[in-house]
């Protein structure tokens, strides 16, 4: 009933102090409601502390009406000293906990600084690394870029020398062939080559040809004359022979002029010419009785011969001049 | 009067402002359907709850491995601004850890969350979605720069309020972290804005524009954007500043702008305040030897000779 009322220190195993757990207490009252009907006030069943009589308090200046329960000044105080203590500490530890928070914050504050400072000095050695990388490697570009143009413009050279030197020998050697090949000409002595000279050799054919003629027409003569003066000769021996003494020395000298006339053509030819132009002369003074064919034919063995003569002296000159 | 009878009504609600979540490991996904309710304050609750739980990091990465980002995402277009005010409070809170900055990434919420940035007019919101972003650029920046976040930084460099302007620069700082992003920064001429900002009253703005400056200046471009926007003198005068993070980041900009040629001319003048630098020391002994490494460094870069 209510009167197991007591606090619970008397019935705890261990000394309640601000330390321990909060424990449900056992249940003080009556588990089940009380009938309505039960009207008795006395034993107060579901009383409150607070209005126990049997209870001392301060300010209760009523007399003591029963037996006394317990003083509850005096008892409160453990209990009131364990409840404040709790909310102190409770506090303070609330308190402590937002200081440290607030020391956490400041100090990774201050180690952000720090580290934001490193991170800036790691940034710039890292800008300056690349900024060194670049400009050696741009140092490196352009180097090989003069070492690159540098070659090409030695091997241009030396292209070009060489092929000045090929072409060099190319030019004199190109004209020498031409030359060679008769494709330069002075058109004079071409012309005089082309022209003059085939017609002098012409001529000059043409010349001997003449002669040739001619001497074959004088040795045909000759034979003729050679042959009628063998028949006229044995004719004449059958018959007389006054007119002979005279023909003879002429007949066969002249015979003979000309049988010498044409044996040495060439070297003698002016001395056979002046002794034919001689026998001539003395055949036609001593035989008019020759045909007139005969003469006709002698003058023109003469003017062959004139011409021959000319013609051999102008040979004879020409090789002269040669 | 007190009874010492269970009632049979719930019990009380201390905190109506947030729901009340369930014991254990059923609090996220019980969370996370409310997170979806047609109902509001329903949502706002939920919201206000999560934004509590978040606080604990193991509960961010529960939160994260059961999806809860796809809510945040929808929730982010939400109509109510209160809605959306508290969503980004809680992307916030998630993006400071890096598994959650690394979700927020993955899923896609950085082109919403900057074109928040500029959509959004309250300044608050402003400050929660830059400070989001900022942790958020920290991790990963391609995505941000796919929807062009420098031209959004870029405006609100120039804001009237000191904390949107430090927190711009910041954001700015990480997004020109990678390549790209220094690359969009000079295209987009930020670096004038920035060198501007260098000569702000206020500390932290000058630091960050000194820190988003540093990075930049890594590439030939930014180098010479700097100097043609006389970046030399204002981080000089920074070097003498009360902040260590503004003479570490001066230190480390003036480093930068020392490899031009240019640069190296104007700054060998002033080698001596670098030398002084050297030797001065710090309570941190970290803090001091990186200081000290700083100045040792652009000593020598400015001393280099080809």
């Amino acid at each position: 009933m209510t009167s197991a009322l007591t606090d619970g220190t008397s019935r705890a195993p261990s000394t309640y102090t601000y330390t321990s757990r909060p424990r449900a207490l056992p249940c003080q009252r009556s588990r089940y409601r009380d009938s309505l009907t039960q009207p008795d006030e006395e034993p107060m069943r579901y009383g409150n502390i607070m209005y126990d009589r049997r209870v001392i308090r301060g300010n209760t200046y009523a007399l003591q009406t029963g037996p006394l329960l317990f003083d509850f000044d005096l008892e409160v105080k453990p209990v009131l000293e364990v409840l404040v203590g709790k909310i102190i500490e409770q506090s303070l530890l609330e308190v402590m906990e937002e200081e440290e928070l607030a020391n956490l914050r400041a100090s990774q504050r201050e180690y952000e600084e720090l580290r934001n400072s490193e991170r800036a000095e790691v940034q710039r050695l890292e800008e300056q690394e690349r900024r060194h990388r670049e400009e050696k490697e741009r140092r490196k570009k352009q180097q090989w870029e003069i070492v690159h143009k540098h070659n090409e413009t030695s091997q241009k050279i030396a292209a070009r020398a060489f092929a000045q030197r090929y072409l060099a020998d190319l030019l004199p050697s190109v004209f020498g062939s031409l030359r060679d090949s008769g494709y330069f000409y002075d058109p004079i002595e071409r012309d005089i080559e082309i022209g003059f000279l085939p017609w002098l050799m012409n001529e000059v054919e043409k010349t001997m040809e003449y002669s040739m003629v001619g001497r074959i027409v004088l040795d045909m003569l000759i034979r003729d004359v050679v042959e009628k003066r063998l028949y006229m000769y044995e004719h004449k021996e059958e018959t007389h022979r006054s007119p002979e003494p005279e023909d003879e020395p002429g007949g066969p000298g002249a015979v003979t002029e000309s049988l010498e006339a044409s044996e040495f053509p060439e070297h003698s030819m002016s001395q056979t010419q002046g002794l034919l132009l001689d026998g001539d002369y003395v055949q036609r003074t001593t035989y008019d009785r020759r045909s007139s064919q005969e003469r006709k034919l002698m003058e023109e063995t003469e003017l062959v011969e004139q011409d021959e003569e000319s013609a051999m002296r102008k040979s004879l000159e020409e090789e002269d001049l040669s | 009067v007190a009874h010492s009878q269970n009632s049979m009504e719930f019990p009380v609600n201390i905190n109506t402002t947030q729901i009340t979540t369930a014991y254990g490991h059923r609090a996220l996904p019980k969370l996370k359907e409310e997170l979806q309710s047609e109902d509001l304050q329903t949502r706002q609750k939920a919201l206000m709850a999560l934004c509590d739980l978040m606080h604990d990091p193991e509960c961010i990465y529960k939160a994260m491995s059961i999806g809860c980002m796809e809510n945040l995402k929808v929730l982010l277009k939400d109509s109510n601004s209160m809605v959306r005010i508290k969503t980004t409070e809680v992307l916030f809170i998630t993006a400071s850890h890096s598994v959650g900055a690394q979700e927020i990434i993955s899923k896609g919420l950085i082109s919403p969350l900057v074109w928040k940035l500029q959509v959004e007019r309250e300044e608050e919101f402003q400050e929660l979605i830059l400070d989001t972003l900022v942790l958020c650029l920290r991790e990963d920046a391609t995505e941000a720069l796919g929807s062009n976040v420098v031209l959004v930084l870029k405006q609100k460099l120039l804001s009237v309020n000191e904390n949107i302007r430090s927190k711009a620069a910041h954001a700015l700082l990480n997004v020109s972290i990678s390549r790209e992003g220094k690359k969009q920064v000079c295209k987009f001429d930020v670096i004038p804005i920035l060198v501007h900002l260098l000569k702000d009253p206020v500390e932290h703005v000058k630091s960050n524009a000194a820190g988003a400056l540093m990075f930049a200046t890594v590439i030939t471009e930014g180098k010479y954007a700097a100097l043609e926007a006389q970046a030399i003198s204002p981080l000089l005068e920074l070097l003498h500043s009360p902040m260590t993070v503004a003479r570490l980041n001066a230190t480390k900009a003036l480093t930068m702008l020392a490899e031009a040629p240019e640069g190296r001319k104007v700054l060998q003048v002033h080698v001596p305040t670098f030398r002084a630098m050297e030797v001065e020391s710090h309570e941190k002994p970290q803090v001091a030897e990186a200081l000290q490494r700083a100045a040792r460094i652009a000593v020598s870069v400015i001393e280099f000779k080809p």
